[in-house]
């Protein structure tokens, strides 16, 4: 129980199998272990199964080979001690931005006045405030981006799958969000596996980056990028610049792969 | 095709709306919109008219619009048209209601469970494209003339387009929205009623917009072959008497009463789609 850590990924693969059409192999033999509180990047080419690792962690698809485990429990179904930010939001497009983030509270039970200063306080975070009677329909793809993250901030996973959750972000925004999560992650026990393309993102806000190979993904390589994550100027020292173009060099070389082979 | 070019126009007609427009010029393109809009109904009145009183034919093959209304108004006086009316609105809707509750519980049931799946499914497909109304004969036999053999007329019609729209619209529902519902703790009833439900409504409502003409024509059908009380049997009671005055007023009672329930749906589907990208474009219906 005690030295072994929080999430456990174990030999994992995953073939999706359409109904029509040949069975696409995602995952082959991924292993990862991330530790409790740890910030974990996941880095790879579009399409090499990130978000099928986190689909698999968060249990909603079948693990068919190998084993996850959670706090030495392996994964079955889905639980909100595993709260995940989709690619593509998945908010309930018939609620409000409001209804939205306070559905996962509802579910826990908490009562009505305590859950809407606890969703008022994470629309202000998010910087949705004047939004909240809002439908997504009637959001930019950035505002439901942030809507959605408040929705999984809000019922305080303990573990957080984020995927490419600041993806539709402009620079400033980003850069907000980006500082809120750390001081999220700094406040309370999280651990984090967040799937970004964006390295020098990785680069600050992870303690580790994982580099995925193209599909079948498996992890290429897990880099140690544990810098200061309050320095402002980060960004310019030479130690991050050379850990960035690194990275990017293994990225980069997989993403070629990818495309078959084909310089761009 | 012509959904698509209106609601283009209609975005680009909105665009140009200035806001310092006065309320008296919304008002006029309002109403010149709408008479745009009914036009061509009026022009078929006119034609209709003209052509009735042209000596092309007889009063009795096509008594002129102005003497239908005339008797329209005179049933209306009497209160006969109030009684056939609701009569036959009470049977449409009663059944249109039976299958509406009915018709999406069972694709609930249907998308939930396969041996539901396994036995309906058959029978929804060999059910939905058949004559219901051959049944008829067999429905009398077995309920008599009265209300509720008209009524089960009605759901055993209207309840197909319920069913299949249910099942499609929740086997639409994009996984991940499920995903996160479990996600935050939600159990298999409350992803049934608070998830897929909603999810599915677009679908659904679309269905029960189906549904409801047929419930109207089903019912319309049932009462000229069964005959009694209600717009269908006054008809037939008309035709009966060779009176064909009576039975164009019938016709076109019937088309307003079908008119009105379909725009009062489609009202209805802004109404709870409100949250629906739809719900910002203008009606079609
Ligand atoms: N529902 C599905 N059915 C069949 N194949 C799928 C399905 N979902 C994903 N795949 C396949 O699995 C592979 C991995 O998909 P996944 O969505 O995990 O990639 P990703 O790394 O998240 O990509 P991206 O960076 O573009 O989001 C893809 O190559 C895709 O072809
Ligand atoms: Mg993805």
């Amino acid at each position: 129980m005690s030295g072994q850590p929080q999430i456990v990924i174990d030999k994992v693969c995953h073939t999706y199998r359409p109904p029509r059409g040949k069975p696409v192999l995602a995952l082959d033999d991924v292993s990862l272990s991330v530790g409790t509180r740890e910030f974990l990047a996941l880095l790879g080419p579009s399409g090499c199964g990130k978000s099928t690792l986190l689909y698999l962690i968060g249990g909603f698809l079948p693990i068919e080979r190998g084993t996850i485990s959670v706090e030495s429990k392996p994964v079955t179904a889905p639980g909100p001690d595993r709260g995940i930010v989709f690619q593509h939001f998945a908010l309930f497009p018939w609620k409000t931005v409001r209804a939205n983030i306070a559905y996962g509270l509802e579910r826990q039970g908490m009562p009505r006045e305590q859950r809407e200063a606890r969703v008022q306080s994470l629309i202000e975070m998010v910087g949705l405030r004047g939004f909240e009677d809002s439908f997504p329909s009637q959001l930019s793809g950035g505002m439901k981006q942030r809507a959605a993250i408040a929705r999984t901030l809000a019922f305080d996973p303990s573990i957080l799958l984020m995927d490419e959750p600041f993806g539709a972000l402009d620079a400033q925004t980003r850069h907000l969000m980006q500082s809120e999560l750390l001081s999220i992650w700094q406040r309370t026990p999280k651990t984090v596996i967040f799937v970004t393309h964006d390295v020098q993102e990785a680069v600050y806000l992870a303690d580790r980056v994982a580099v995925m190979s193209a599909r079948p993904g498996r992890i290429k390589t897990i880099v140690d990028t544990k810098f200061d994550k309050n320095d402002k100027n980060i960004f310019k020292t030479k130690q991050f610049v050379d850990q960035v173009d690194a990275i990017w060099d293994l990225v980069r070389d997989e993403a070629i792969k990818a495309q078959g082979g084909r310089e761009s | 095709m012509a959904g698509i070019e209106q609601a283009e126009n209609a975005r680009g007609s909105a665009t140009a709306l200035e806001p310092e427009q006065s309320a008296f010029a919304f008002v006029f393109r309002t109403l010149c919109w709408g008479a745009v809009r009914s036009l061509p109904i009026v022009l078929l009145a006119v034609a209709w008219e003209v052509f009735a009183r042209s000596g092309a034919v007889t009063m009795f093959q096509l008594p002129p619009l102005s003497a239908v209304l005339e008797r329209i108004w005179h049933d209306a006086i009497g209160g006969d048209l109030f009684i056939n009316t609701g009569l036959t609105l009470y049977r449409a809707i009663t059944g249109f209601l039976i299958s509406m509750v009915a018709g999406v519980a069972l694709g609930m049931l249907m998308s939930r469970s396969a041996i539901m799946r396994w036995f309906f499914d058959p029978i929804i497909s060999v059910g939905f494209p058949m004559p219901k109304i051959a049944f008829l004969p067999i429905v009398v036999l077995w309920l008599g003339f009265y209300d509720v053999s008209k009524i089960s007329m009605v759901v055993f019609d209207a309840i197909f387009p319920v069913v299949t729209a249910t099942i499609a619209g929740i086997a639409g529902i994009e996984r991940e929205l499920i995903w996160s519902a479990r996600n935050m703790g939600a159990n298999n009833r409350e992803l049934m009623w608070q998830i897929a439900l909603p999810a599915a409504l677009p679908q659904i409502m679309t269905g029960l917009q189906v549904a409801l003409p047929i419930a109207m024509i089903v019912a319309v059908v049932a009462e000229m072959v069964m005959g009694g009380y209600g717009l269908g049997g006054a008809m037939m009671t008309e035709y009966r008497f060779a009176n064909s005055r009576g039975v164009f007023a019938g016709i076109v009672e019937i088309a307003v009463v079908g008119y009105v329930l379909v725009k009062g749906m489609s009202l209805l589907r802004r109404r709870l789609l409100i949250w629906h990208p739809e719900a910002s474009e203008p009606t079609t219906v």
